[in-house]
């Protein structure tokens, strides 16, 4: 049970990465639907950073970082600055993602016989909070990625209510000309959400490879970018609500490995494979109250 | 021009692995047309495309997005195999392949209509609801191909072949192309004419032009979710079928992982017009088909192929602001001379 709970955290960290960008970036007014392709080219770029490094897992997450920024300021450029279909761009990106990857993973390593792997992270138990009987040994025997999140959801909420930088971003998303007619530069803000996205998304994705399963395969990812994508909406837009939202999926996800590794059970594995999938309709179909940002996936076009 | 800068950026990357991107295109274009085969195989591969494209671009006229068309080939596949499999020795080869086509249409229609009846009833955001049920689909073709669909042999996750009487006839003999290439084109058609001759086809248009306008003309925007979705849904499924019963007779796990997204590639490349889809198709069928000898002949990863598709749609996306922006100048070149007479 305790194996269960640390592990949904463990799974809920990448989640929690992506969807705490997508609720910056949407807040804003802009999807971030090349959020798949970011996560894989953090993945990727994690990995082969940390590789040819000989295991440097920092270097690896600051690679990570890059090639998901480097992702998002194409997103960016395309559907903030040139106005275009945000869902079209990203359906593209997520593809040009795959293609760069599996590309040049096949002319960095060829095809390589034994596969290749790096030392992913490892936990760290924190003194004295680790050794509370249950909760120590849940939250406090995680990895840095995932300590990092503890500060980062309270600073995130406490930014986007209360402070003029949040309150900016929440009112282009709610109403851009008012925005623009105050001073708000719309475009570059909504650019800088995605630029945010690139960072925190590329961290997430760069959480499977080096964070967790210490190795790449072009299927690493598997749809958990747009599930992250899935938990932002599930999560009404709020810091706190895809919190719990990456729970729910977290769980969902350590019950599919428990139940697949346990291998007595009645259902098919596949079953609870697509289990987070299943979730993510039901969910999507039972949550009714949205509180969607007016301008959602509209690009701002000035008067004129 | 957008392919072309596509194109030449992935022949830019071959750089990378100290070849020669000019000799590696040339090679591309000459081994094409090398032969028959080859060059027939552009329109083998083009076939599926051309109904996930189609499913894309049905959907996108109402304004609503199915990127699920993935799971619906899959859904349309598990059917074409099974009922295949099942009829094979009781039924003409001719009469079984009827039976079979109207089956995927049904289940095909059925999984995406749910999508559709979902964003209806239920106003689920139809977006994520179709690209989680891929997914699903996935899982449950794996599942079969364990269990149920398991080949006799029990060695790989694969059915067993499929009876040649049940395969889709070749249109020319000594190559693979099937007569689901012609199937392809008359949908194609066909679709044109329901979106832009027929009047359901000018409610799913309508419909795309913004809701209230439809409300208001009496069109009740619900069902319309739910026979866009449907169709949408029959469609690629309907590209599971030719694939099986022309190409592939049997069904291998994981087989044309990329279908759905091509297909929204060219969709987009076609600007959503049925028509536009069957050449877009056919330059997408001939970029897999030129990746995959490239990969065998000069030691080119096949992957080169998702690259190519990946950067075609980016600039095909770049190209529509482009075209914006020429267009906004004309009209500003316009006002002036208008303001200057």
């Amino acid at each position: 049970m305790i194996g269960l709970l640390s592990r949904t955290i463990l799974m809920g960290t990448p989640l929690l990465y992506g969807s705490l960008s997508e609720v910056y970036a949407e807040r804003s007014g802009v999807m971030n639907t090349a959020i798949e392709g970011i996560f894989l080219m953090g993945a990727w770029a994690g990995f082969v950073a940390a590789y040819q490094t000989g295991g440097n897992l920092v270097i690896g997450l600051l690679a990570a970082m890059g090639a998901g920024v480097l992702t998002a300021v194409l997103y960016g450029w395309i559907t903030i600055y040139l106005k275009q279909q945000q869902i079209v761009t990203g359906v593209a990106i997520n593809i040009l993602a795959l293609g760069i990857c599996s590309f040049f993973q096949r002319v960095i390593f060829g095809v390589p016989l034994t596969p290749l792997i790096v030392e992913p992270l490892q936990p760290i138990a924190i003194p004295i909070l680790s050794n509370v009987p249950v909760i120590g040994s849940i939250l406090f025997n995680q990895n840095i990625l995932t300590y990092l999140l503890f500060v980062l959801v309270p600073v995130a909420s406490f930014v986007l209510y209360k402070t003029s930088l949040g309150l900016s971003i929440r009112s282009i998303g709610e109403n851009p000309e008012a925005g623009d007619v105050a001073g708000l530069r719309v475009d570059r803000l909504r650019f800088l959400t995605i630029l945010f996205a690139g960072v925190m998304c590329g961290i997430g994705g760069a959480f499977y490879s080096i964070g967790y399963l210490g190795m790449f395969t072009t299927t690493i990812i598997g749809g958990r970018g747009w599930i992250a994508f899935a938990i932002c909406f599930l999560g009404n837009w709020k810091p706190y609500g895809v919190l719990i939202g990456t729970l729910i999926f977290g769980l969902a996800e350590a019950l599919a490995i428990s139940m697949q590794s346990s291998g007595q059970s009645i259902f098919p594995n596949e079953l609870f494979i697509a289990l987070p999938y299943i979730l993510t309709i039901v969910l999507t179909v039972a949550r009714r109250s949205f509180n969607v940002p007016a301008e959602l996936g509209i690009p701002y076009r000035k008067e004129g | 021009m957008a392919v072309l800068l596509g194109l030449i950026v992935s022949g830019l990357l071959l750089l990378f692995l100290g070849e020669n991107p000019l000799t590696a295109m040339a090679m591309l274009f000459s081994s094409l047309f090398r032969d028959g085969y080859t060059f027939a195989d552009i329109f083998v591969k083009a076939t599926p495309l051309m109904f996930t494209a189609l499913a894309f671009a049905l959907a996108f006229q109402a304004n609503l997005f199915n990127i699920g068309a993935q799971g619906q080939f899959y859904i349309g596949s598990i059917v074409a195999v099974s009922a295949s499999l099942l009829l094979q020795d009781k039924l003409p080869g001719g009469l079984v392949l009827i039976i079979v086509a109207a089956a995927t249409i049904l289940a095909g229609g059925v999984w995406g209509g749910l999508i559709g009846w979902l964003k209806a009833r239920f106003n689920a955001n139809e977006f994520l609801v179709s690209m989680m049920s891929t997914y699903v689909a996935l899982n449950i073709m794996n599942y079969l191909l364990r269990t149920w669909l398991l080949e006799s042999k029990g060695e790989y996750p694969q059915t067993n072949p499929l009876d040649k009487t049940v395969w889709l006839p070749i249109i020319f003999p000594g190559t693979r192309l099937h007569s689901g290439f012609i199937l392809a084109l008359l949908t194609c058609i066909g679709v044109w004419i329901l979106l832009y001759k027929l009047p359901l086809g000018f409610r799913i248009r309508a419909a795309g032009q913004g809701k209230d306008a439809t409300a208001m003309a009496g069109i009740n925007y619900k069902t319309l979710y739910i026979i866009a979705f449907f169709i949408s849904g029959a469609l690629a499924a309907l590209g599971g079928f030719v694939e099986v019963n022309g190409a592939q007779h049997m069904l291998v796990q994981g087989f044309n992982p990329d279908v759905g997204a091509a297909g929204i590639g060219i969709a987009i490349l076609a600007n959503g017009n049925p028509i536009g889809i069957i050449f877009a198709s056919i330059l997408f069928g001939a970029l897999k088909v030129g990746g995959t000898i490239m990969g065998q002949l000069a030691g080119i990863p096949s992957s080169i192929t998702e690259l190519m598709l990946g950067s075609v749609m980016v600039f095909v996306i770049l190209g529509y602001f482009v075209r914006e922006k020429l267009e906004e100048n004309r009209e500003k070149a316009k006002l002036k001379e208008a303001v200057s007479v």
